[in-house]
């Protein structure tokens, strides 16, 4: 009697490790599966923050990046700070950027760094990061303005700075992107008011579209925040697991397991792919430029 | 209470107030405190707190003057020492703990535990020490550390590069004016306030340096008493120099600016603390008894002599008392990073320094001293 019912058992347990294959294999698939428009004329980058451990996660996200960078041509890379943690010598710069994001760089894509609070401050003048010497600088491409703060400390110049860049910007879109988020559900750090109060008024009154942080180790997005969305991608190497808590303001959030996102911004919409380290898709959707609001795809 | 420290009780309530208030509020409203604070940070940190400087800028030079217990080389030199060594070894461990932590962005605030609070170190002194002479011992090492901390706060702080020709044109215009004025025998000190004060105020604002200084090179040239009748004691009543009438006028107000300097600068999120909020209190309550202790253990066999009464287990619960900043820690960690996380973190680093309180306590009951001698 014992013998049979195992027997019979078999085909099933078969059955299901055939199925389990076959979703597996699929989810391999789809995990690949790019979701932007990947439109000819439009302005791709992708955007990684907290990444430069030196660890196999960064490298696991980096060789991700590149497996997208393949279908997905992006031509820079935003970096949201804390870069390097921390050695900062000539050795740690290949071990924890140069190094992992060597195809990438190869390919011809340039990186745009923000500074973190574990980054060394003598950095901006490292070339492969395209800082010019400077803690806060913008530039641009195509319809979009981007504007690199640096949130360690805003001091007046910096606040001078960057009230007259974006009132002279006529760009179609402007991102801005620093290292302290204005909004986060983060358990860790969370928000950073004493920033927010200086900074979102500024946005605001000079149409900013989208701003991009990190230091929480976590991917987040929020709904529009007096019409701005804000993104958290803090996760590219390094990982707070479970260490969202989610509010009113979250609109989606993934906090499991690394994660980078690509971004394409076209005339009017800004659309967003969110990916883990396994190439799992965690997030997406479409910011467009006159509402601001984001329409998610994802459930 | 008179002729007796009077200024430094009474004005020790007003930060913790202050503070205890601005860590509700920031915690409760964080928007509406941070658009309070950011809005009166200015009046109250770059304008108020001038005067508090003034008043122990002018503790400090009447020390220093004939009769004062700063005066000879040989009254000062151990608490100067020691004071050296307190400062440096607190910014050694700072800066050791911020490299090992890989938060190399926090390395300028340096000067942050050069901090001493004097007021609450007074307190914490009297209270384990009594009447004790060790007091006055601990009073020159808290305006000697400070000392150091402006001093460096001067030199090493953020400049405007740009302006700082016209900066040194103005402090040496307010310099000359306070020489006149001066040497024209005018006794109030509304005139030294009005006239180079303020140009000194300009001169440092326009340079970049920290404007809350503006005093310090204007308070020498006030008329002083003939007589120093003490650290941070009050002045006979019969005393209307010029020096004195201005402590007495502002004495008050100041009182009222330390509270508003608590609620402008204390609020810190109650979470997520980090690197430099540790990395102060760390290298205060480690560096500065230690540092104490072996900068004057060198000055002794250099020479020096402890002052009479004074052992080494007292020395070292100095040290552990001469770690409270609060106040000047704030002042210094205002005056080195602008608005932002890294200063948030040397903000609540230096409200926890006041655990250095504990510290010194625990050591003072451990080393049976002051009130715990057997």
């Amino acid at each position: 009697m014992s013998a049979d019912p195992l027997r019979h058992r078999g085909r099933p347990r078969r059955s299901l490790a055939a199925l389990l294959i076959v979703c597996t294999a699929l989810l391999h698939v789809t995990a690949q599966e790019l979701a932007l428009p990947n439109a000819p004329d439009s302005v791709k980058f992708a955007v990684i923050g907290d990444m430069g451990t030196g660890e196999q996660e960064q490298y696991d996200v980096a060789q991700q990046m590149t497996r997208f960078h393949a279908k997905f041509t992006f031509g820079h890379v935003i970096t949201l700070g804390d870069n390097i943690y921390g050695g900062q010598g000539p050795e740690d710069l290949v071990k924890k950027f140069s190094k992992p994001y060597k195809p990438l760089l190869d390919a011809g894509v340039r990186f745009y760094a923000a500074l973190g609070n574990h980054d060394d401050p003598a950095n901006v003048s490292y070339p492969l990061w395209n800082m010019g010497g400077q803690r806060y600088y913008a530039y641009v491409v195509k319809n979009v303005a981007f504007f690199v703060l640096d949130s360690d400390q805003l001091d007046p110049k910096q606040v001078d700075w960057i009230t007259n860049a974006l009132k002279t910007s006529r760009e179609a879109w402007k991102i801005c992107y620093f290292h302290h988020p204005l909004y986060s559900d983060g358990r860790t750090h969370g928000s950073s008011v004493d920033l927010r109060v200086v900074l979102e008024p500024l946005f605001v009154a000079n149409g900013v579209n989208v701003v991009f942080s990190g230091h929480d180790h976590i991917y987040e997005r929020t709904t529009p925040r007096k019409g701005i969305t804000y993104f958290v991608s803090g996760a590219a190497g390094q990982l707070r697991k479970g260490d969202t808590n989610p509010s009113a303001m979250t609109a989606a959030s993934f906090d499991q397991d690394r994660s980078f996102m690509l971004i394409e911004v076209g005339a009017n919409d800004l659309a967003f792919q969110v990916i883990s380290r396994t190439g799992v898709t965690v997030d997406k959707g479409t910011i467009h430029r006159s509402a601001r609001a984001p329409e998610s795809d994802l459930p | 209470m008179s002729r007796v420290v009077r200024f430094l009780p009474e004005s020790i309530w007003a930060l913790p107030i202050g503070a205890a208030l601005a860590l509700t509020w920031a915690n409760a409203l964080p928007e509406s405190y941070y658009l309070f604070a950011h809005a009166s940070r200015f009046v109250v940190n770059d304008v108020g707190l001038t005067f508090f400087l003034g008043i122990v800028m002018k503790e400090v030079w009447e020390a220093m003057r004939p009769g004062g217990s700063l005066h000879t080389w040989r009254k000062v030199a151990l608490p100067l020492a020691a004071s050296i060594g307190g400062a440096g070894a607190s910014v050694a461990v700072f800066l050791l703990y911020v490299h090992t932590a890989g938060d190399r962005m926090l390395a300028p605030g340096w000067i942050t535990p050069c901090a001493v609070d004097i007021a609450s170190v007074y307190v914490v002194g009297r209270l384990l020490f009594g009447r004790h002479a060790g007091v006055s011992f601990l009073l020159m090492l808290a305006i000697a550390m400070n000392t150091i901390g402006l001093v460096a706060l001067a030199v090493f702080g953020p400049v405007d590069g740009a302006h700082a020709a016209s900066g040194i044109g103005l402090m040496a215009l307010a310099l000359g004016t306070a020489f006149a004025l001066r040497r024209a025998r005018v006794t109030s000190f509304w005139w030294y306030l009005l006239g180079p004060g303020v140009l000194s105020w300009w001169a440092l604002y326009l340079s970049g340096v920290h404007p809350a200084l503006a005093l310090m090179p204007i308070i020498p040239f006030m008329p002083h008493a003939q007589r120093d009748v003490g650290l941070f004691v009050d002045a006979a009543p019969q005393a209307h120099d010029t020096l004195t009438m201005f402590e007495r006028w502002w004495g008050r107000p100041v009182e009222g600016i330390l509270f508003l300097f608590g609620l402008v600068n204390a609020g810190v999120p109650m979470h997520g603390f980090e690197v430099g909020a540790w990395a102060v209190p760390v290298a205060v309550i480690i560096g500065r008894p230690i540092g104490v202790l072996v900068a004057s253990a060198l000055a002794v066999g250099a020479g020096l002599h402890l002052p009479k009464h004074l052992r080494w287990p007292d020395i070292a619960v100095m040290g552990c008392i001469s770690s409270i900043g609060l106040v000047m820690a704030l002042f210094f960690a205002s005056a080195t990073f602008a608005t932002g996380p890294l200063l948030q973190e040397l903000k609540a680093g230096s409200l926890l320094t006041a655990f250095g309180a504990v510290v010194a306590l625990v050591a003072a009951r451990v080393l049976h001293v002051g009130r715990f001698a057997r």
